[in-house]
């Protein structure tokens, strides 16, 4: 599904800041990988370089989304083709109604994949269908995009368009960040009931908490902009109990 | 700089020279004696200079010249003109004299209209109380003597009053069919005491015009205005609304405004009564040589009124969009709740913004405030939109609607609002 | 020049300002008169008189062309008539231009020559700043920071303190009228090079007649070691006061510079026409620090000092940084407006003011950022507070010139009314000629929250101690810009000029 190969970038303002040092990653389709890591080791970067915002450069190395080069693709290019981030801290948008941003991406999705459009009708019966799922009310559904939302609700609406567009490639930034246990809760589910064998989850977190209700298949551990260690659900596990202090004295050895 | 006594006799000699052997047109008593203080104040003003600081902005120079610039003609497209989906009463002007033959019938049940031509030739009006008096009362404390001038000259018009509200709203249609045309339109409204009702205004008027609404709303009475300009893009003009507003009166005025070579909306509102409402909006669309002005002057001036003021400019390829408002409270005007918002988005770097957001403050109890920003598209709003997959153009275009819809809420019915919304996004889709 | 015996004098002071402060009950504080043996040059203005001034200054050729120059471009001037102020006509031939004390006709070599009744004066003004601080408590006040203070009486400098000390830094702080005769290269090559002979009227009037006022030069890379202090002061009745202070800051160094004004009460009106040029080079940065607490005029509107000021920086190359803070709570009228040239690529320009006006008082000042640079970037905080029977405007500018690509400015203009007969007005000017460049300007007007203030009472304060703790909450992002000494000062001045504007 997503391949990463020895990816390096820096920051497009100063080149002397370099992010990402050689990071390498397979996920496999209906797998689920998590990559762990302190603060600083570069996990938001490189959900920002894969989506495609501005402010970095690619100095070397790869991505590619079953086989086609993401990093050539523009922001929109990619989410058409299958990927979709969940962003750590969803943009306020005044003035745009949610519900006309959710049908003018999935319309949008669908006709650069060479579909049919989604008529008013069927996709008001979508949102509210799946809205439900997500407990998000109506009247959420209404008010612009992310304005006036709380932590909990916007994390939840980043899952709702994720259910909506069903993408094949999910990237979950800190998704936990700001969200109490019933909240927590309620967004994993949301994950959870995504997950299907042709579906594949980048779960990118600080603390092991959020992988007790998504279970990874595969748990990374990112350090100064490359994975050190890769492993099963124990390694996260082990973070959680020693922190990374150890293994970033193991990595350096 | 010049002294101050020199520009002056400038301006008056310039008014001098406009004038000099133009007759006041003929007409009744009433409206003789209103054309005649006209043009007193306008010999005694002048005309406005690029050096009065309340033209600072603008260069009133083709609204003064002796003559009009050509300016072509838009060619329609095959869209439909705005409004034509709603049931209206529809009055025409053509090159801004009225055109009977291409209106309704002057009937609509609670209103009474007829022409200012009609008007002027009898000797006693309703409207001799109000035609040129609220204008002459905008001179102060800032000259507008265009507006006098039009007092002075303008033999076309329409004299509404609405004694009860109307079953429709009220639709002016300004057609042109001179390249060269020179429009003086001059209105009156009255809206009695608890009636509502909505006046419609759209279409090219002229090359060049110069038009004055004077409106006076009655206690507890309500006035809809919304207005469209566009579609001739050289065109040059300025417009005057001067409003009274009555104990527990409301007024909701939104223009939209798409290109021209120099427009200038000038708004000057008085809420007289307790409890008075008056909401002034505009959205400008501006795509290249183009100037577009918002002159706003709101004066509180009794206790417990509200006004807001909300403006909202997108500018590219060289168009300059300007805003001036001012909100005035007297002394007596305790409890006053005044807003105003001036915003403007710069697509490219060749567009200005230039604003002079003023307040004037003489009571203490009130809650006034005003916010004025200026930038390019929010560059994480335009990727979360393109994340989700929306291309780029497009993304734009609904940021843009977005920031311009804070303007269109104004409206208080949404059909209306939508049907300028609409026009808006192929206004888009065409250029982009 | 020999150091101020500083003991001594801030022992006088001390117990002087306890005094002062004890009896104050809602009256100017400075509002004495010291009574000096003037020697005044004729009424009037005219060529003779501004080279009478010069001649008086020792001035070389240039400068008084200069002034010429400038008094000739002033007669074809109009006074401004743009500001929200009634500015009665102010006739210029009734006015001293030039007064000095008698006792200075021969420059004294020290201090110690000075006429004692002239320190005594500058010992009731609170120079140094000691006692805010022993007033307030403050720890450590037994150690106060060094802060060089230049001393101008009416049009005369007093003399400078701290001068060895500067000396060993490279620093050059004296009056104006030393710097033209021992540093005549730095004079020439900037004065009037940031605030033009004809830039406004009041401007040209002073390029005229200026009679003394600050020089400060900090040479590339050099901190100054202290803060430096000027102090205003009219006297003489019917005399104009026209200082010019020119501040450079050569590449990479950085000041502190405060200044302070008071003239004593007066039933006539006091003309005070100052120019401050501040050039600004690259990496430098200037702090700028006034509290002008002139003579307001009475409870009735008479008397009270004409303050017409013009003050801007020049932040002429890359990363010069200037920040103007003002405490305005005096003068009859106030026309002010420290503005910033933000020329160099990433200059920045802050602006932090507070402006009090209560009784007839009337106020209008504000800021102007120009944005030339790219990636320039500007701050602008106003508090206003009007009471009374005052008007108090706001007024400024924010310009993005097309080639300021990607500057910012924000501004945040606030603005309180206590009692219904008073005005608050904002009249801000945004000009933005570039797309990338991002303006945000805020307002607002409000009166005095009654829940705070009937919080406040319900806790024990009088209802004008209630108001001057709201009104200093209200201040407080200005306030906290201040050096520390000056903030208490502020501080006590913001209750003071608001006693008796309630009830």
């Amino acid at each position: 599904m997503l391949q990463i190969n020895n990816l390096h970038c820096e920051l497009e303002d100063d080149s002397e800041v370099k992010i990402l040092k050689g990071l390498s990653l397979t996920i496999n389709a209906g797998e689920v990988h998590a990559i762990m890591g302190p603060n600083g080791s570069g996990k938001s970067t490189l959900s920002y370089v894969l989506s495609g915002r501005d402010g970095y450069t690619v100095t070397d190395g790869s991505a590619t989304l079953e086989g086609a080069d993401l990093l050539e693709m523009e922001p929109e290019e990619r989410a058409a083709a299958g990927l979709f981030l969940a962003f750590q801290y969803p943009v306020e948008i005044p003035g745009v109604g949610n519900m006309t941003f959710l049908r003018t991406a999935v319309n949008a999705q669908r006709k650069a994949r060479g579909e049919e459009e989604l008529s008013a009708g069927d996709f008001l019966k979508l949102v509210r269908a799946k809205a439900k799922e997500l407990q998000i009310d109506a009247d959420m559904l209404k008010r612009p995009v992310n304005v006036g939302f709380s932590g909990g609700e916007k994390k939840r609406n980043e899952i709702l368009q994720m259910a909506m567009l069903e993408p094949k490639m999910c990237i979950l930034d800190e998704t936990d960040s700001g969200l109490d246990v019933d909240a927590m809760k309620l967004v994993s589910d949301g994950v959870n009931a995504l997950r299907d064998a042709g579906r594949s989850f980048l779960v990118i977190t600080h603390y092991q908490r959020l992988l007790n209700h998504i279970k990874p298949d595969v748990v990374h551990i990112m350090s100064e902009g490359r994975i050190i260690k890769t492993g099963g659900p124990e390694l996260a596990l082990e973070v959680e109990e020693n922190g990374y202090a150890d293994l970033l004295a193991e990595a350096a050895a | 700089m010049m002294p101050r006594a020199k520009l002056k006799a400038q301006k008056v000699e310039a008014a001098g020279a406009l004038l000099a052997g133009r007759e006041l047109p003929a007409g009744g008593a009433w409206i003789t004696k209103a054309r005649t203080a006209a043009a007193a104040r306008v010999a005694s003003m002048g005309l406005p200079s690029k050096r009065d600081e309340y033209w600072r902005y603008t260069d009133p120079r083709r609204l003064t010249a002796p003559a009009p610039e050509a300016a072509k003609l838009h060619v329609t497209d095959d869209e439909a003109p705005l409004f034509d989906g709603f049931d209206r009463l529809k009055l025409v002007f053509v090159d801004g004299v009225f055109d009977a033959q291409a209106s309704d019938a002057l009937a609509l049940p609670g209103v009474e209209i007829c022409t200012l031509a009609d008007a002027a030739r009898t000797d006693l009006h309703w409207a001799r109380d109000l035609f040129g008096a609220l204008e002459a009362r905008g001179q102060a404390p800032v000259e507008r003597s265009l507006a006098s001038l039009n007092t002075a000259h303008a033999t076309e018009g329409l004299l509404i009053r609405i004694t009860a509200t109307p079953p429709k709203p009220i639709a002016l249609v300004y057609r042109r069919a001179n390249l060269a045309g020179d429009a003086m339109v001059h209105h009156v409204i009255r809206v009695e005491g608890g009636a509502e009702a909505t006046i419609l205004e759209n279409g090219p008027m002229a090359a060049r015009f110069n038009q004055v609404t004077e409106v006076d709303i009655a206690d507890g009475a309500t006035l809809h205005h919304i207005r469209a300009q566009g579609r001739d893009h050289e065109r040059a003009g300025i417009t005057h609304l001067f409003a009274k507003l009555g104990a527990g009166a409301q007024l909701k005025s939104f223009t939209l405004s798409a290109n021209g070579a120099l427009v200038r909306n000038e708004a000057v509102i008085w809420l007289d009564g307790a409890e008075g409402s008056a909401h002034i909006a505009g959205a400008t669309v501006g795509d290249g040589a183009f100037h577009h002005d918002d002159t706003v002057f709101v004066t509180h001036g009794a206790p417990r009124c509200e006004s807001r003021q909300v403006f909202k400019k997108v500018l590219r390829h060289g168009a300059v969009g300007v805003f001036q408002g001012k909100i005035l409270v007297d002394q007596i005007a305790q409890l006053t709740d005044g807003y105003q918002i001036s915003q403007s988005l710069l697509l490219d770097e060749d567009a200005q913004f230039l604003a002079k957001p003023e307040l004037e403050i003489y009571a203490d109890d009130v809650k006034c405030s005003h916010g004025s920003t200026s930038g390019e598209i929010d560059h994480n709003q335009l990727f979360y939109l393109r994340a989700r997959g929306v291309p780029e153009d497009r993304a734009k275009m609904l940021l843009v609607l977005a920031f311009l819809s804070e303007a269109l809420e104004e409206i208080a019915d949404p059909a209306y609002a939508d049907d300028l919304r609409d026009r808006l996004e192929s206004w888009f889709k065409r250029r982009s | 020049m020999a150091a101020l015996d500083e003991v001594q004098l801030r022992e006088g002071v001390d117990r002087e300002t306890v005094e002062t402060v004890q009896s104050m009950a809602g009256t100017y504080k400075h509002g004495w008169e010291t009574e000096i043996e003037m020697e005044f040059a004729p009424k009037g203005l005219n060529e003779d008189i501004v080279r009478l001034i010069s001649e008086k200054n020792k001035e070389p050729e240039w400068l008084l062309e200069w002034r010429l120059d400038a008094y000739r471009r002033w007669l074809s001037m109009e006074s401004p008539d743009w500001a929200m102020l009634n500015i009665p006509e102010i006739d210029y031939q009734e006015q001293y231009y030039y007064a000095k004390p008698k006792s200075m006709a021969e420059k004294p070599k020290s201090l110690d020559d000075v006429d004692p009744k002239l320190l005594e004066t500058y010992a009731k003004l609170g120079i140094p700043l000691k006692e805010q601080m022993l007033l307030a408590g403050v720890e450590g006040a037994d150690e106060p920071r060094k802060v060089a203070v230049d001393a101008v009486f009416d049009s005369v400098s007093l003399g400078t303190t701290f001068q060895k000390e500067l000396a060993a830094a490279g620093v050059i702080f004296c009056s104006i009228s030393e710097a033209v005769q021992k540093h005549p290269e730095l004079v020439k090559k900037y004065l009037g090079s940031v605030v033009p002979q004809n830039d406004n009227y009041f401007a040209a009037l002073n390029s005229a007649v200026f009679s003394d006022g600050s020089f400060v030069y900090i040479p590339a890379g050099t901190r100054c070691p202290m803060e430096l202090s000027t102090y205003f002061r009219i006297n003489a009745e019917n005399t104009g006061q026209f200082e010019r202070t020119l501040i450079v800051a050569e590449k990479g160094s950085y000041v502190s510079y405060l200044e302070g004004c008071t003239a004593p009460k007066r039933d006539t009106n006091q003309l005070h026409a100052a120019v401050v040029e501040i050039v600004i080079l690259e990496d430098a940065e200037v702090k700028y620090s006034t509290v002008q607490n002139w003579f307001p005029g009475d409870e009735n509107g008479k008397g009270g000092i004409y303050n017409f000021v013009t003050k801007r920086a020049d932040c002429r190359e890359a990363r010069a940084k200037v920040m103007w803070t003002q405490v305005e709570t005096g003068s009859a009228i106030t026309w002010k407006y420290p503005s910033c040239i933000l020329r160099g690529d990433e200059a920045q320009g802050e602006f932090y003011s507070i402006a009090i006006a209560n009784n007839w008082q009337q106020a209008d000042t504000g800021t102007k950022m120009v944005h030339l640079g790219k990636n320039t970037r500007s701050r602008i905080v106003s508090k206003g507070i009007s009471a009374g029977h005052a008007q108090n405007t706001y007024r400024g500018l924010v310009s993005m010139h097309p080639k300021a690509s990607n500057s910012r400015n924000y501004t945040q203009c606030d603005s309180l009314l206590i009692g219904d007969k008073c005005g608050a007005h904002t009249v801000p000017y945004i000009e933005v000629r570039n797309a990338s460049s991002r303006v945000e300007h805020e307002a607002t007007t409000s009166k005095v929250d009654d829940d705070q203030l009937f919080y406040c009472r319900s806790r024990g304060m009088d209802e004008e101690e209630a108001v001057a703790l709201v009104v200093n909450g209200f201040c407080k992002e200005v306030l906290q810009e201040l050096p520390m000494e000056f903030a208490m000062e502020a501080q006590a001045l913001v209750a003071i000029s608001l006693e008796g504007s309630v009830g």
